[in-house]
């Protein structure tokens, strides 16, 4: 049976690395019976959470891996898919957030709002997505949740209501006011499991009496209802509960929760506060892309009758063979059926169909709109849409920016490089934006990313998973070369050494292409080349694409226009033409006078206000732009454009330079041409590599 | 060309010229006017103008999101652009915008002298040689002279001219008979340049009201199109 989709919530939990984020969702599954032993995050007992299903997220404390967990509670099913955080992880952090239908987002009470809660935040917001906050780690020194509600408001430019107070912080906690109910909530038992309600401490009351106003003015402006009942004193639990959720799921107030996972305090009404304010699937407008109408977007309805569209957003390597997680968003899937991967073209039949917690598996017949599953033995990559035959949909853009660094590694040990190109193929099919291939020249194995700490987490991955140590060399940027004018050509290649000559003249001219990275532009007449060469030619003028002869690297932006040439009634030939088209693009191409383009990233920093000028300096000495800063109170944060290629070990420099308090996000934007001075050198260098090899 | 043709056909020139040649270095002007009206479109349009002759501007913001002032800049320029029958072309707009930088503070009443030491920060650090600074959403009615006077002193140190709006409040009437606005009398002595906009008959026009200590209202001959939002000669 598919599940009733009123009752599912899809959600992510979200937070700044320490704010305790697995041990929060550690505790949920312990709550929800999915677990029987808890353990701790850095694996005290060798271990570790149960939703750090990678060894090297363990050690790190961090989550990389998207895995989707399914619990129960108050007979809902709420899907936990884990989002990671890091901006390196685009594809990852995108797939995950669209997967969802609303999140938890934990703070510290003590470290309040750092600067990846604002990237996750504006994550969250980016993809409209429904939250609610959960102050946790009340039980440590310096714990000021008041704080923290007065962040949400004035850093993340969050509205907030909250509905609970907390009973005694640091070593004092012992559990929180609900201000719906207006009750003590105390969790007792070994392990938090038994919640007890009291009536209010005295102590306490007029406190919460002045914070349960607050709740209902706020909760008000969403219901008239409610407003009318708080006039008169007897607003109900349940208006307050439909006002909140109606003012969350608008995402026009945040609800604030709060507790400490790690001394399983607040865990379980914050389960029921997934379960009462997040929104259902249905709740929420999902859009795919309509292949058939150049990518329109249409709207898709959340109900089991429709036809299917689901989202493959992860895969994973499982003893069992891999396991491709979906997000159903329309119709519904039955084993057995067939459906149809809009990219690849190919139909397939449903086999295994299941549902996941994050270590073991439950078979299902069927799952509906709304959920998350995941099928066995399906050959797809991260990303595809399944639809049902007939549409053609596909859930995310297709477009999938090029790696833009490059890094060449050599196993320890001769013996794991089978196993290192196992992994290489697996993480390639995990993540588009990760690619390796073997350089034909050096015959080193080279990995592509979209940055330096994509590419370290790949390494470690190897490490861990595969047992294959790695030596890395040099991180090398991926640079490009253009032309910056029109050169015409004429060009004969001519072979006669006896046997079959070879011929063909090719004559045209070639020219700077904006925004595009090639086009070919047939004007031939009268069948001076035949047309059966015609591709040749194309080939040919791709194959000199490849590898431009400023810098050694590929040629973007160029538009070649073949008007005329000549052929031979016995010489000519595929191959003559697909030469002649070579010879023809480097004569050319020196007349058009190339020049170097160079990866440049989008860098946002955050930190605390009185370090900008530090950072503005950073900025300035590696050839950046700056485009804006925002300051807020005391903090601030910087945008910049930045070359690739200056901003390796930034890290450590912006570590250094503000000790320690200020973080960094980066992402390819575009591609930028070198400064003169800067391409003579990458010119001079590949010039006297060209020399070196010829010498050999 | 293009880049020749804006800056030579700016109503910006007219401006000038009512002003003896502009605000200048060291130098504080103020447009004045109601909210809403276009201040902030009329200094979009002076920062364009300076971005157009490879001077480099530093927009301060009090008031929006950094998004916002972005998209002030592009409505603004591609109107320029249209104004003159020229198509707009987005790529000339990336090439002067290098030489822009925006810096917004969010919270309400940032200390100026914050505001001030992230400014020289962003010159003398990041090495951004401004020679404009346009400070949009300034509270006057929050600051004191003594604010505009640590700005004048920053603008002179830096060689930096300074451009203000000042949003007016209080009921009607706003000016006095010499044409400065009454919430601004306090500040007159920080004030070399200051120009208001003033609806009239469904039209805003652009008033010189003081200029390098010569006090003499004049009409500068031109007013703000409410469609486009640029300043048009009357």
């Amino acid at each position: 049976m598919a599940l009733d989709i009123k009752k599912v919530r899809n959600i992510g939990i979200s937070a700044h690395i320490d704010s305790g984020k697995t041990t929060l969702t550690e505790r949920i599954l312990f709550y929800t019976k999915k677990i029987h032993k808890m353990h701790e995050v850095k694996g005290k007992d060798g271990i570790g959470a149960t939703m750090d299903s990678m060894e090297l997220e363990r050690e790190r404390g961090i989550t990389i891996s998207s895995a989707a967990t399914n619990v129960t509670w108050e007979n809902h099913t709420i899907n936990i898919i884990d989002t990671p955080g890091h901006v390196d992880f685009t594809i990852e952090v995108e797939r995950a957030l669209r997967v969802l239908d609303g999140a938890i987002l934990v703070l510290c009470s003590v470290g309040g709002v750092q600067s990846q809660t604002l990237t996750v935040d504006r994550q969250l917001k980016r993809y409209k997505v429904p939250c609610i906050a959960f102050i946790n780690k009340l039980d440590r020194v310096g714990a000021n949740p008041d704080k923290v509600i007065s962040q949400l408001g004035e850093q993340l430019g969050r509205p907030t209501v909250v509905l609970e107070i907390p009973i005694g912080l640091e070593d004092q906690h012992q559990g929180v006011i609900d201000l719906v109910t207006m009750e003590a909530v105390y969790f007792e038992g070994n392990q938090g499991e038994i919640v007890r309600r009291e009536p209010i401490p005295s102590e306490l009351r007029t406190r919460a009496e002045k914070a349960r106003q607050d709740l209902l003015d706020a909760a008000s402006m969403f219901s008239e209802e409610l407003t009318a009942a708080a006039l008169e004193g007897r607003a109900t639990q349940d208006q307050i509960i439909a006002a909140v959720r109606k003012a969350t799921v608008a995402r026009e107030l945040t609800p604030v929760l709060m507790g400490s996972a790690y001394k399983n305090k607040g865990v379980q009404p914050l389960l029921d506060a997934v379960v009462r304010y997040l929104p259902d699937p249905s709740e929420i407008e999902n859009f795919a892309f309509d292949l058939d109408q150049d990518g329109r977007e249409i709207k898709l309805q959340s109900t089991p009758e429709a036809p299917t569209v689901a989202l493959a957003f992860k895969l994973e390597e499982s003893p069992y063979g891999q396991l491709t997680y979906i997000r159903i968003y329309q119709g519904r899937i039955v084993k057995g059926t067939e459906l149809f991967n809009t990219r690849s073209k190919q139909k397939f039949r449903v086999g295994r169909l299941i549902r996941m917690h994050a270590d073991s598996l439950e078979e299902i017949e069927e799952a509906g709109a709304g959920e998350i599953s995941a099928l066995f033995g399906i050959d797809c990559q991260s990303g595809d849409t399944f639809v049902a035959p007939g549409l053609n949909l596909a859930m995310s853009p297709i477009f999938v920016p090029e790696p833009v660094i490059s890094l060449a590694v050599f196993p320890e040990e001769k013996r794991s490089s089978d196993r290192l190109s196992r992994a290489l193929k697996r993480f390639a099919k995990e993540d588009p934006t990760f690619r390796s291939h073997v350089d034909p020249e050096s015959k080193e194995t080279i990995i592509q990313g979209m940055g330096e700490l994509h590419l370290d987490v790949y390494i470690e991955r190897m490490k861990r998973e595969y047992g294959v140590a790695l030596r890395t060399g040099m991180p090398q940027v991926a640079y490009r070369e253009s032309i910056s004018r029109r050169a015409e050509f004429d060009y004969v290649h001519k072979k006669q050494t006896g046997g079959a000559g070879q011929f063909g003249r090719v004559i045209g001219f070639i020219e700077p292409l904006a925004e595009k990275g090639y086009e070919f532009v047939n004007q031939v007449k009268g069948g001076r080349i035949p047309r059966d060469f015609i591709p040749a030619c194309d080939k040919g003028f791709q194959a000199a694409l490849k590898k431009g002869k400023l810098i050694g690297f590929p040629i973007t932006g160029v538009r070649v226009t073949l008007t005329d040439g000549q052929a031979h009634e016995v010489d000519s030939s595929d191959l003559a033409f697909q030469a002649a088209a070579q010879g023809a693009f480097w004569k050319a191409y020196e007349a058009a006078r190339p020049y170097a383009l160079e990866p440049i990233m989008k860098l946002s920093v955050e930190g605390p206000a009185e370090f900008v000028g530090s950072v503005f300096a950073s900025i300035n000495q590696r050839r950046g732009i700056i485009i804006s800063s925002s300051e807020d109170g005391m903090f601030a944060r910087i945008d910049a454009e930045v070359p690739l290629s200056e901003m390796f070990g930034y890290s450590s420099v912006l570590r250094s330079l503000t000790q320690g308090k200020a973080e960094f996000t980066m992402e390819f934007l575009k591609y930028g041409r070198v400064p003169a001075p800067i391409a003579e050198k990458l010119i001079a260098k590949y010039q006297e590599k060209l020399r070196g090899s010829e010498g050999k | 060309m293009i880049t020749e043709e804006l800056v030579r056909k700016s109503p910006m020139r007219i401006l000038e010229n009512s002003m003896h040649g502009g605000l200048g270095k060291g130098k504080i002007g103020v447009l004045a006017s109601r909210k809403g009206v276009g201040k902030t479109a009329c200094l979009v349009h002076i920062a364009i103008d300076r971005l157009l002759q490879e001077k480099a501007v530093i927009h301060v913001s009090f008031s929006s999101r950094v998004d916002h002032i972005m998209t002030w800049y592009e409505h603004i320029f591609s109107e320029m652009a249209k104004n003159l029958g020229l198509e707009s072309e987005p790529n000339l707009l990336d090439e002067i915008i290098k030489n822009r930088v925006i810096m917004n503070f969010s919270q309400k009443g940032t200390p100026t002298g914050q505001v001030l030491r992230s400014l020289e920060a962003l010159i003398k650090n990041g090495r951004f040689p401004a020679e404009t600074v346009i400070v949009d959403g300034f509270s006057f009615p929050q600051s004191s002279p003594d604010d505009l006077q640590k700005f004048r002193d920053l603008a002179e140190r830096l060689g930096l001219e300074v451009w203000f709006s000042a949003s007016l409040k209080k009921e009607d009437p706003l000016f006095d008979d010499r044409g400065n606005p009454y919430e601004l009398e306090c500040c007159l002595g920080q004030i070399d340049v200051l120009m208001t906009l003033q609806h009239r008959q469904e039209k805003v026009y652009l008033r010189l009201i003081k200029e390098h200590g010569i006090q003499s209202p004049v009409e500068v001959g031109l007013i703000l199109d409410p469609k486009t939002l640029l300043l048009v000669e009357t």
